[in-house]
């Protein structure tokens, strides 16, 4: 049994991540009802912001603050210009419409810093928190113990954000229905405003981890959403709970999985796995979407 | 419409089928052969024209052609979104590497097989999925697609080894060997615009007969395509499947062409780029493939030769996406075919005005 | 002949039929009832898009219930909507022609049959026209000419003349009521047009909170004080 702790302790930082990601994916889906395919990506770009404002020797507060604030304005601009245009379409094409935003970052990403896969070294790397589990010793970068720290309070203050605040109430009506929430005099482009804004730094936040924790490179970093997509399935596209649990167990369980002989090499299958049997064995209840 | 109904009783007996009909069936047998012949045109012109680099290239394009022809179908004419194409793309092309290094099949053969294998993955796998509709279905097909990725990043392509992967190393790298009668590049260029010219004439039929009616029905809703006796399911599985077709076989010529397929290509990236090309191309028309072969492979090597970042492209690729979705939903060759039809009735008009 | 049998539907605790037996029996039958009456959702159970709770519908004696939506089509059952279904990108001779892909008919009359459908509701002229091309008045007809082709047993129109002039509702009337001269379906008609219902239906039922209020001579049904009083609104 110990041996396998590194492997979920380690798998508990990606899973972390894929939690938070899921649930950013969430929110923006049950209030705006689109499905953020650029989410990866918007927070790829936030990543190499950082990077290039580490590289100047800013502080890493302010970087790390500069690369959530520039995937906040990428979503807000998705948001805010190109969704609206696609209102009247059917829900399908108001997602796959982001995947054409997904293309321009990510190309524009990769033009501009490069393609060549570099690492995001945050100066919270140096330091590390041990402790011992059991008889098992655990060592904690600082980045990842921040990274979950910010994962718990964000997912926590999302959930409070929707269930105690008005503008988390206008988003809950909004999600179940835009027309009717619009009738009775809620501010749709206020609230969806707010849903944008908030996903994309949940973006941001999850680009930096995840550049930090793999590596930093644009198309890697987009395609490492798709676990959260798996996530995102897992809670239905509308339960924050089930979606954190499934980001997690996601994320544990692809760590696990370097441990079954012969599967190893394919363990990065592993969230697409989960999410493909949830569909399949679980359809009854899955919301038609 | 004719005005007896309005003012009389209705006509009883033995109706004679109207002129227009016969009409009708007249200019859809002619824009079928229009169709063909293009696409023949093309195979036999290029190679005449191009150098050999662009012909390796425009081979690409055209049997990206015959995998975008599959996704048209899907979305066009049911409004499915499948990401998952060029994994499937990828699965034929390793079923026809393996079945022409392993086993010897002769060049067909592989390619048929390739085909069937992923038309019934297609459908398999999609069973499920199409049980779910619009966006789940999405979501599901990328999920195979980044599955494929990671499998056949491990897995690789056979290329001339023993074993079930069939697998070898280092110069020993054999190349898919090709038809007898298509061994130079621009013998199988013109080899594969033939396979494009039936694919695209196979889709064609299947839209023109019960198929197509019952997929138009589906596509009108539920409600009227149950009403009219459609079962939802099996027609939409028939699509799935022969969009698998058509995926299996352009990764077996695919295969062919460039002779070995590299297990790093096949993201779940790649089967995305493939959707949304397809749909700036224009999903309701045989051309909108063509185009998004071009833009698939052609494009890109015309960047290259310029020195333009591949990554721009990217970036217009996206602009173009949203810009068809947003505003031109039948994609570049609706509205080339919309100007031809505009300029078609000038001309026509004009010829009667120049009439006694 | 349609013979609901102890038929009630209720979609959570409300009762959208209500314990409703009645046989209908006349080659053009009246639905009609205030809204909410629970017309079109008789109509939707027997077109299968609705189960009900308990009961029986039989139609020539078939048990109904019994089959899917899709296989009561090929039984012979056809049905209209409110909001017509017309295929935009479909010419009007394909929308009709796309029904016999899915009904038993004999080989090489699948021709002959859309064009007696299509002459019969007079849009043979029209029938390479796309049916985004149509007005109203020719949706409505399709509609109609769509139900007719395939052995049919029974067709079931939902509210077919909404939006129709006056001339054009005529028209409506006298297809309808050669329907079964025509093919020998019976027919089921749901509108608000007392007129229309008077002057096609021999037999006329009258629902109200999904129960029978009345059932018969359609004449009879419309004078009785209790269908005037719950319906047309006068005394």
């Amino acid at each position: 049994m110990e041996d396998y702790l590194p492997f979920v302790i380690s798998g508990l930082g990606l899973g972390a991540v894929y939690a938070l990601s899921g649930v950013g994916l969430v929110v923006l889906y049950r209030s705006s009802g689109v499905l953020n395919f650029a989410f990866g990506a918007i927070g790829a770009l936030g990543a190499y912001v950082a990077w290039s404002l580490l590289e100047a020797d800013w502080p890493q507060g302010l970087a790390w603050c500069a690369a959530i604030v520039a995937s906040m304005l990428l979503s807000l601009a998705y948001g805010r210009l190109l969704a609206p245009r696609l209102s009247h379409r059917d829900p399908t094409i108001r997602s796959i419409a982001t995947l054409g935003f997904a293309l321009v970052v990510v190309g524009f990403t990769e033009w501009y810093w490069g393609e060549q896969p570099r690492r995001l070294v945050l100066p919270t790397d140096a330091g590390a928190i041990d402790f011992v589990l059991g008889e098992v010793e655990v060592r904690l970068t600082h980045t990842r113990a921040l990274g979950l720290a910010l994962a718990v309070l964000m997912m926590g203050g999302v959930g409070l954000l929707l269930s105690k605040t008005r503008v988390g109430l206008k988003m809950r009506a909004l999600a179940n229905d835009r027309d009717l929430s619009a009738l009775l005099g809620i501010r749709v482009l206020g609230v969806d405003t707010v849903a944008w804004v908030l996903s994309g730094a949940f973006a941001g936040v999850c680009g930096l981890l995840l550049a930090n924790i793999v590596r930093l490179q644009a198309t890697l970093l987009t395609f490492l959403v798709i676990p959260a997509f798996a996530a995102a399935i897992i809670g239905r596209l509308h339960s924050l709970p089930a979606t954190v649990a499934g980001g997690i167990a996601i994320g544990v369980l692809e760590a696990l999985a370097i441990t079954v002989p012969g599967f190893a090499a394919f363990r990065t299958a592993t969230p697409f796995l989960i999410a493909l049997a949830m569909i399949v064995f679980f359809r009854t209840g899955t919301r038609q979407a | 419409m004719s005005a007896s109904i309005l003012n009389d009783a209705p006509v009883q007996g033995i109706a004679a089928v109207p002129a227009s009909l016969a009409e009708a069936s007249r200019r859809a047998h002619i824009s079928l052969a229009v169709m063909v012949g293009c696409v023949l045109l093309i195979g036999i012109a290029v190679p005449w024209l191009a150098n050999a680099y662009w012909i390796k290239t425009l081979t690409s394009s055209l049997a990206l052609s015959i995998a975008a022809a599959g996704v048209a179908l899907l979305y066009g004419q049911l409004g499915l979104v499948s990401l998952c194409q060029y994994a499937l793309l990828g699965a034929g092309g390793w079923i026809a590497l393996r079945a022409g290094h392993g086993l010897g099949w002769p060049f067909e053969l592989s390619v048929l097989a390739g085909g069937l294998l992923s038309c019934a993955v297609g459908m398999l796998a999609g069973l499920p999925a199409l049980r779910l509709k619009g966006l789940y279905l999405a979501l599901v097909t990328m999920m195979m697609a980044g599955g494929f990725q990671v499998v056949i990043n491990v897995m690789g392509f056979p290329d001339g080894g023993a074993g079930w992967l069939g697998r070898v190393f280092g110069s020993e790298r054999l190349m898919m060997p090709r038809p007898a009668l298509a061994l130079s590049d621009a013998a199988y260029f013109r080899y594969v615009a033939v396979w494009l010219a039936a694919m695209l004439a196979l889709i064609e039929l299947h839209r023109r007969t019960r198929a197509g009616r019952s997929w138009a029905l589906i596509r009108r809703g539920e409600a009227a395509a149950v009403a009219a006796g459609v079962n939802i399911l099996r027609y939409q599985t028939w699509a799935f499947g022969l969009a698998g077709f058509c995926a299996g076989v352009a990764g077996a010529l695919l295969a062919g062409g460039v002779g070995q397929l590299d297990g790093r290509a096949f993201t779940a990236g790649d089967s995305v780029m493939l959707f949304a090309l397809t749909v700036v191309g224009g999903v309701y028309h045989w051309a909108g493939a063509l185009i998004a072969g071009l833009l698939l492979r052609a494009v890109p090597a015309l960047l290259t030769d310029f020195g333009v970042n591949g990554y721009l492209a990217m970036i217009f690729f996206g602009v173009a996406l949203l810009h068809a979705l947003i505003t031109a939903p039948s994609g570049i060759a609706g509205q080339l075919a919309g100007a031809f039809d505009a300029v078609r009735k000038r001309f026509a008009r004009g010829g009667k005005e120049a009439g006694p | 002949m349609i013979r609901v049998n102890d038929l009630t539907v209720a979609f959570g605790g409300v009762k959208a039929i209500d314990g409703l037996s009645a046989e209908l029996d006349a080659p053009v039958c009246g639905l009609i009832g205030p809204n909410g009456a629970g017309k079109t959702t008789l109509v939707n159970v027997l077109s299968g898009l609705v189960q009900p709770r308990a009961g029986s519908v039989t139609v020539d004696g078939a048990d109904l219930l019994g089959l899917k939506p899709i296989e009561r089509v090929r039984f012979g059952l056809r049905r209209s909507f409110q909001t017509e279904q017309v295929v935009e990108d479909l010419s009007v001779w394909d929308n009709v022609r796309a029904l016999l892909d899915h009904v038993p008919h004999a080989r090489g009359e699948a021709v002959a049959q859309v064009a007696r459908a299509l002459s019969h509701t007079g849009l043979l002229d029209v029938a390479t026209v796309l049916g985004q091309r149509l007005n109203l008045f020719q949706r409505r007809m399709l509609e109609i000419a769509k139900s007719l082709v395939g052995a049919p047993k029974l067709l079931l129109l939902d509210e077919p003349g909404a939006g129709l002039t006056e001339q054009e509702a005529g028209a409506l009337r006298r297809v309808i009521g050669s329907v079964h001269a025509f093919c020998g379906a019976q027919v089921l008609l749901i509108d608000h047009d007392v007129d229309l219902i008077a002057a096609t239906c021999t037999q006329t039922l009258v629902l109200d909170f999904g129960r029978r209020l009345a059932l018969g001579p359609t004449r009879a049904v419309l004078d009785d004080p209790a269908v005037r009083k719950a319906y047309l609104g006068t005394e």
